[in-house]
This record gives structure tokens, sequence and C-alpha cells, in this order.
């Protein structure tokens, strides 16, 4: 008896004994699940990327909350007059956390280990069965396919890229993520596994990867940037979205994002967190194809933006997190037409349009080019996405809207990639999709669907005089210029009714109230040298 | 005896080359082109035949499964899709933490349900017997996912007593030799760390030893009670025997082989089980992995853990007939 007394005192304290985590000097990421890789050329993925952003500096950055350029690892840039010769100015006594120095010929040795095939450390990452997707995205693909025609290290710290053709968003590109520059010693020793141990020359250096549970990083004290005001930087990986909150509740993480939309209302409740919306950078939207006859009809288009109440879907599924989208832009973005006027709410002015269209009964069948006649079938994703985070109720939601106007289809959906791959093929009349933006540029979002007419990227919508616009604002350097332009092409496209958009949602990001000084970032990775414990 | 054993382990060739049919035609019968699934919304037709070209896709699904096979019986798992690292080698680095949870869970289950199941067996009818057989039924019924939640939240959230998820704090000082914390906290005396370990390990277990707990208690309390009306008990208590000595003695080690067969199965139970623990508590075992790697359709991984899960599983039972044949000398196998 005495025994069991004992053994039962002695599990007590062993269970309680130490309870509370010693996490002073320790800021503590909840993420949602297991990085990929710590090298961020070959990643994709938004997990990895939360790691690598502390580990890397890329040559220029995101300002702050917006998507603004400021200088990074070039401290300056000149663009010639045609825009195709940029030049670089490094800046000096930068070094990577292995010591080795930050020069020209670190940046050109990592520029063509991106761009070029038969670079070694490009060669052995393919092997591997990895690829630099984000290189081949936005700077148009590898070696001779590439807008990048030549990269030179002019003097030890000034490197100079020509581009083929002018490319606006050049810089921009280069504040995404994936564009960290790596410690070419580093990657050359390591190869294919050098992944697993990053070096960059940022605010916070690697110590550990601990599969499937954490990475730990720790301050860099000879960072150029502001010094970090933390000691370490843990990023555990917690899956699920519930347990997440929990260990968020219970003290054992400082901050976490991927809330559940019902427990944005539960962080707001809780006095000891704080809830942040990430400024949005993403868009959800209908889409019209332009294969259906009855969809060419401009008044048809109208129709269904006079249908569908926004304002109320809004409302009902989004949490408190989400904004009505007036036009594709997310307000975020410096290329946002703040005056656009939205289309309003009104069922009289959708049931008049579509009786001018010649739809008097309403519309419940639709012609594809071909002649071939089908039932109207409106069709909705299988998958919560940011931009449309409860898919089947906002769809259900527009049908009914769209019902009450006359526009009558059946409710369909299909597993994510069989709905990608119908909406490839054109198989979709009418469907809900959605937008996220990768390096805040307006070209990204615009010229991306918009800039050549009739392609089948999206739903074959031409529109000429908007392609050329948008041409245009990719050859030029002058943001203002480009602004303009991009308010214009907003414009069009809305009085086109070239797509219907719904809304933008601000993901919310759920903190102790211990942290202070975190900036949200639209682009969705914030550094956390600027962050505080209390 | 030998001939059976032989002949029960060969019986293992044939369920093990019908499991690996099965997990290979599984995934390739979800709908949707896997590469196109892995690469979004974003992807260029030139990317998705380069991809459904690495993955070896583009060839007749025959051939993918023999090929499959083939490396399969030379111990090479894959390479992970998304991560390019070997399956097998991470397979074997994740196993151990679910074997840490998996054991505990079980000696759990055994130390509470083979008690609660002489109890109630001895005091037929009682409070305790009535109670016991209320929580087998909820036991049994709960989903782990709902219970994980819940005991996460009660016992780390609303009385924070104990950790929601994890093996070990970030700020505990250990280097484990192998991945078997505990027992590696054990021998290098690292008591610090033990202690955290243990702490880290009691929501999950709990969650992951209420179902075997109750069937325990269920099939124990119903052993019992059969082996109790046999004759020789009554003899035992004629005798004069005190009661403690005949249950213990006589009737428990008869009524225990049918709880030894449950218990392997359960072991099979515990591994399925052990996905949602894990995935509710960031428990790094193969049960985390193998969901993260479902949500990415990380093909390789979900090939080689399901056919691993699938030979413990076949082992595990194999094991326990053979137990039981030597365990009881009465039963012949011809």
């Amino acid at each position: 008896m005495r025994l069991t007394r004992v053994m039962l005192v002695v599990a007590v304290a062993l269970l309680l004994g130490g309870a509370g985590p010693a996490l002073a000097q320790t800021f503590v990421w909840g993420n949602q699940g297991e990085p990929v890789q710590l090298d961020p050329a070959v990643i994709t993925d938004g997990i990895s990327a939360r790691i690598t952003h502390q580990i890397y500096d890329t040559l220029v950055k995101y300002k702050g909350s917006t998507t603004e350029i400021e200088p990074g690892l070039a401290e300056k840039w000149e663009a010639s007059a045609d825009a195709t010769v940029w030049t670089l100015s490094l800046r000096k006594n930068v070094k990577f956390h292995d010591g080795e120095p930050l020069d020209a010929k670190a940046v050109v040795w990592n520029m063509e280990r991106w761009w070029k095939s038969n670079h070694p450390q490009h060669e052995n990452q393919v092997k591997a069965g990895q690829t630099f997707e984000y290189w081949e995205g936005q700077f148009e693909g590898f070696d001779d396919k590439s807008i990048v025609s030549k990269i030179e290290a002019v003097d030890t710290h000034t490197v100079r890229v020509t581009l083929k053709r002018p490319q606006a968003p050049f810089l921009a590109n280069l504040g995404i993520f994936a564009f960290g520059i790596a410690s070419p010693k580093a990657v050359e020793k390591a190869g294919t596994e050098y992944g697993k141990s990053p070096v960059g020359t940022g605010a916070f250096k690697f110590v550990e990867w601990k599969p499937n549970q954490e990475v730990v990083l720790e301050a860099n004290p000879d960072y150029w940037g502001a010094k970090p005001k933390v000691k370490r930087v843990v990023v555990r990986n917690i899956k699920d979205n519930s347990q997440r909150l929990a260990a968020l509740k219970a003290g054992e993480i400082h901050a976490m994002e991927g809330l559940n939309p019902d427990d944005v209302k539960v962080v707001k409740a809780d006095q000891n967190l704080q809830l942040i919306l990430r400024p949005t950078n993403t868009t959800g939207y209908i889409a019209f194809n332009y294969k259906v006859k009855e969809l060419q009809d401009k008044r048809v288009r109208q129709a269904f933006a006079h249908a569908v109440n926004k304002k109320a879907i809004v409302e009902a599924f989004y949490g408190g997190t989400g904004l009505v989208a007036k036009e594709f832009q997310p307000p975020s973005l410096w290329g946002y037409n703040k005056d656009l006027k939205e289309y309003d709410y009104s069922p009289e002015k959708a049931r008049d349009l579509l009786k001018q269209a010649g739809f008097p009964n309403g519309l419940t069948e639709i012609t594809w080019e071909d002649g071939k006649k089908e039932p109207f079938v409106f069709w909705y994703m299988s998958r919560s996405r940011p931009y449309f985070p409860a898919p089947k109720e906002i769809a259900e939601a527009m049908a009914a809207d769209l019902a009450k106007v006359g526009i009558k289809g059946q409710l369909q959906t299909a597993e994510w990639a069989v709905y990608l791959d119908k909406r490839k093929n054109g198989q979709l009349p009418v469907y809900m999709l959605g937008w996220t933006g990768d390096n805040g540029d307006p070209d990204n979002f615009l010229c991306y669907f918009f800039c050549s007419p009739g392609a089948s990227r999206e739903a074959f919508y031409s529109n000429k005089p908007l392609a050329d616009l948008l041409q245009r604002a990719s050859t030029l350097t002058s943001q203002s210029e480009r602004a303009r332009l991009y308010r214009q092409a907003e414009q069009m496209l809305h009085d086109d009714v070239g797509r219907l958009f719904i809304a933008n949602n601000q993901p919310p990001i759920a903190l102790s109230k211990k942290v202070k000084g975190f900036v949200a970032n639209p682009t969705g990775n914030e550094y956390f040298n600027t962050i505080t414990l209390q | 005896m030998r001939q059976y054993a032989v002949r029960r382990a060969f019986t293992v060739v044939p369920v093990l080359l019908g499991v690996s049919i099965l997990v290979f035609g599984f995934i390739h019968l979800i709908p949707g082109d896997p590469a196109l699934t892995m690469l979004g919304e974003r992807a260029t037709p030139q990317k998705v035949a380069e991809v459904r070209q690495r993955l070896g896709l583009d060839k007749p699904i025959y051939q993918q499964y023999l090929i499959y096979l083939g490396r399969v019986v030379r111990g090479d798992l894959g390479i992970s899709i998304v991560r390019g690292d070997p399956v097998a080698r991470d397979l074997l680095r994740r196993f151990p933490a679910t074997v840490e949870l998996a054991t505990s869970a079980i000696l759990l289950a055994l130390a509470l349900g083979v008690p609660i199941g002489i109890v109630s067996a001895v005091w037929r009818n009682s409070m305790i017997d009535s109670a016991s057989r209320v929580w087998a039924l909820v036991g049994v019924s709960m989903p782990i996912f709902w219970l994980g939640v819940m005991l996460a939240w009660v016992f780390g959230v609303q009385l924070g007593w104990l950790p929601t998820g994890f093996r070990l704090d970030s700020a505990t000082d250990f280097r484990p030799w192998s991945n078997f914390v505990i027992l590696d906290a054990l021998l290098q005396r690292n008591w610090e760390a033990f202690g955290d370990a243990a702490r880290h390990l009691v929501l999950p277990a709990v969650a992951l030893a209420t179902i075997p707990l109750a069937v325990i208690a269920r099939m124990t309390r119903a052993s019992m009670l059969e082996v109790l009306s046999r004759d020789y008990i009554r003899t035992a208590e004629a005798k004069g025997l005190p009661q403690v000595a005949v249950i213990l003695r006589h009737a428990l080690r008869n009524a225990l082989l049918p709880v030894m067969t449950v218990v392997g199965l359960q072991i099979g139970r515990l591994l399925a089980g052990a996905i949602l623990t894990e995935t509710i508590f960031s428990w790094p075992g193969i049960g985390l992995w193998v969901y993260e790697a479902i949500e990415s359709r990380d093909y390789a991984i979900v090939q080689g853990a399901s056919l691993f899960i699938a030979v413990i599983f076949v082992t595990v039972n194999l094991v326990t007939d053979l137990l039981y044949a030597v365990a009881d000398p009465r039963i012949k196998y011809d």
C-alpha cells in the first residue's frame, strides 16, 4: 500500500514538475506542417518559405505591411532607359552565416544556379527531382528561354543583369522568398542535401531540423539589418488547426496561422491572445467560359454581376476576415483602383438585363460553340482555399441568388485535381476559383491571365485592348505610370465583366499578447527580427 | 507444432502480396491526375508531363506495379516525391516514436483493463460492473480525434498540467541516441528529459489506449465469467483456498488466453489509431508522417508506410497465434 502511494506521488511529481515550458527569449511559431526543404530556390510551399525567409535575404524586400520595394542585399539599383539593363549595388560588409563574404560573385553564382540548367548545382538538383519553379515562372524559363540574357559581376559589389526585353516586375520578382541568396560554398559542399543545412545572410541562423517536429534557429548577431530581439526561433510543426490553437492557448507556441474560421471568435474572446489580419493578397472569383454562347453576351455577364449578393456572402462565410472584391487586384496592391464603382446588388436589374439579352424566362440551358446544348451547371471547388474558405456554402448562396433572377442550374463539384483538369480543358461553363499573388506586383494578377487574349489559361476570355494595355504596362519602369495603366485595366475588365470578382480574404494570424512588433505582409512571409517578447 | 508454425508462417506470403496489390491499386484509383494534384492550379502542361514521367505514371499500370514490387523486395520503398528522401530510411527513423506511443498505450490498456475486467466478473452486476460496462461502451464508440482534442483542451489548455503535443519541450536539452526518447533518457539517466518525455506521452497514450482498454476489460470479464463457472474453480473453492488465490492463480491464467488474441488484434488497430492520435498531438511518428503524405499525395510514402503497417499487422497476428499454441497445450493443430 505504501509503495503504491509512493509511486503515485512520484508519478504526479513527474507529470507536474517543470510544467510551463521555458520560452523566454525563444519565439515559437506554430507551423501548419513539415517543411519540404530549406533551400528556397527549389520550394514553392508556404510552410517551408516561412522558415527560409528568416535564414535568407533577398536582393530587394517588401516594405513593412505592403508590397512596395525596399533595399535588401542590394542597397540601390538603376535601370537603363529602355529598362533592359539593371545595375544592382550590393551592401558592403555582409557575411553569410558560414563566414563567407557576400559579394557580386556570390550573387552571380546564385542567379546562374537558378537560371542555367548546366550549372552543376542546378543539374544536381534536377537529378534529385527538384526544379527551380519560381525562376521558371517569374523569369520565363531556363537558359535561352529565359528573359534574362546576361548576368555579370561588374566589380566586387556591383551586379548587372541584362534582359532581352523590359520586364516591369523585375525588381518585385527578386523580392520573392525563392530568390534568397545562399552561400555558394555551403551549397557546393552539401550538394542535394543542402536543403537540410541552409546557409544565408539572414537575421537568423539555422541550428537544427528535427524531422516532423521543429526547426530551430538562433539570432545572427552580425546581421546587417535590424538585429533580432529574441535569441532563438523555433518553428514547430503542428498539423491540426484545432491542436495548433490549443498549443497557442496553452502557451506552448507564440503565434500561428491557419485558424479554423469559427476559431477567429475564440481568439478574439481570449484575453491572452491577439488577432492580426494579414493584408489581403488573394481574390476569389467566378469565371465565365467564353466558349459558351450565352456567356459571350455581356448583358448576361452583367446580370450575374447584379444578381450575386457579395456583401451577404462575405458577412456569412468569412468569419469577419473577408472583404467584398470589386476588382481583380486586392486592395493591398499599388495598382488597385480605389475609384472603381461596384455593380450594385439588384435582382431587378439582373432580370432586366437577361430579358434584354433574350432570356425573358431566365437561363437554364447553355450552348457550347459547337452547338451542343447542355443544362446549365455551376461548378464549385471541393476544397477550401484562402479565397473561398467554405466553397460549398458560398456556392449554394450564389446559386440561390442566381436562381432568384432566373439563372437556374445544377451545382456540381469534382475532386480538386479533376476540377483543375476540367477547367484547363475548358469543360466548365461557369466556375469558382481564385488567385493568390506571388510578388505583390499587379502584373502577377492581371498580365498572368489577360495578356494573351483568348488563351486557354482561364476560360478563353479575349479582350485585345486590355491585353495591349497590360503588355505596355509590363515594359515600363515608372511605378506611377504603371499604376495608372493598371487602374485603367481594372476599369476595362470591370466594364466588360470579364470575370466576376467576389471576395478578398485577409488570413488571420493569432498571437500571444506577449508578442509585439509582428508586421503582417500580404506576401504571407514575415520577418521575425522585428518581434519582441514581453 | 513445428509443422503448424511453418504452415502458418507461409500463409503470410499471399496475404502480403495481396496487400501490396491493394495498396498500390487504391492510390491509383483516386480520381485526378496525381501530377496535376501535386503541382496545383498553376501547373503548365510541360511541367505536368515532366512530373508524370518522373513518377513513371506514363507506363502501363501493371508495369508500374512490377517495378514497384521488385524494389520493395530489395528493401527499397522508393523516394519521397515531395522531399526526395528515401522512404525506408525515414520510416525507420520515425517508427520508434510510434512504437513508444503504441507500447505505452497497450501497457496502459492492459494495466487497467485486466483488473477492471476481473473486478467486474467477480462482482458481477455490481456498481463497478455497470460502470465498467458503460465505460466500455463509451470507450469503444468514442472517436479518437474528439477524445484527443478534448484531453488536450482540458488538461493542456484549461488546467495547464500537461503539454498538448510533441515529445519534448524545445527548451529541454537532450540528445536521444535512438528515437526511443523515454528509453534513451532512462539509459542516459537524464531524469529531466525522462520526466519531460513522460509528461508528453501521457495524453496521447491515454487517447490511444481508450479503445483497447475498453475491449480488453470486456474480454477479460467475459472470459473470467466463463472460467469461474468451471468445475475446477468450484473444486478449488471447496478445498477452502482463499478467494484471491482462486481468482488470480486458477481462473485468471486460463481466462487470459482469449485476451491475448484480442491484444494481438488491438496492436494492429493501434497503428491505425496512431494516425489520428499522432496528428492531434503532433507526435512525430509514422502516423503523422503518413497523414501529411496523404495530403500532399506523396505516393511513395503512403505506399511504403501502408505496406510496412500491413507487415507489422500480419507479423503480430502470426506471433499471437503461435504464442497461443504454446500457451495452451490442449489445442491440437494439424
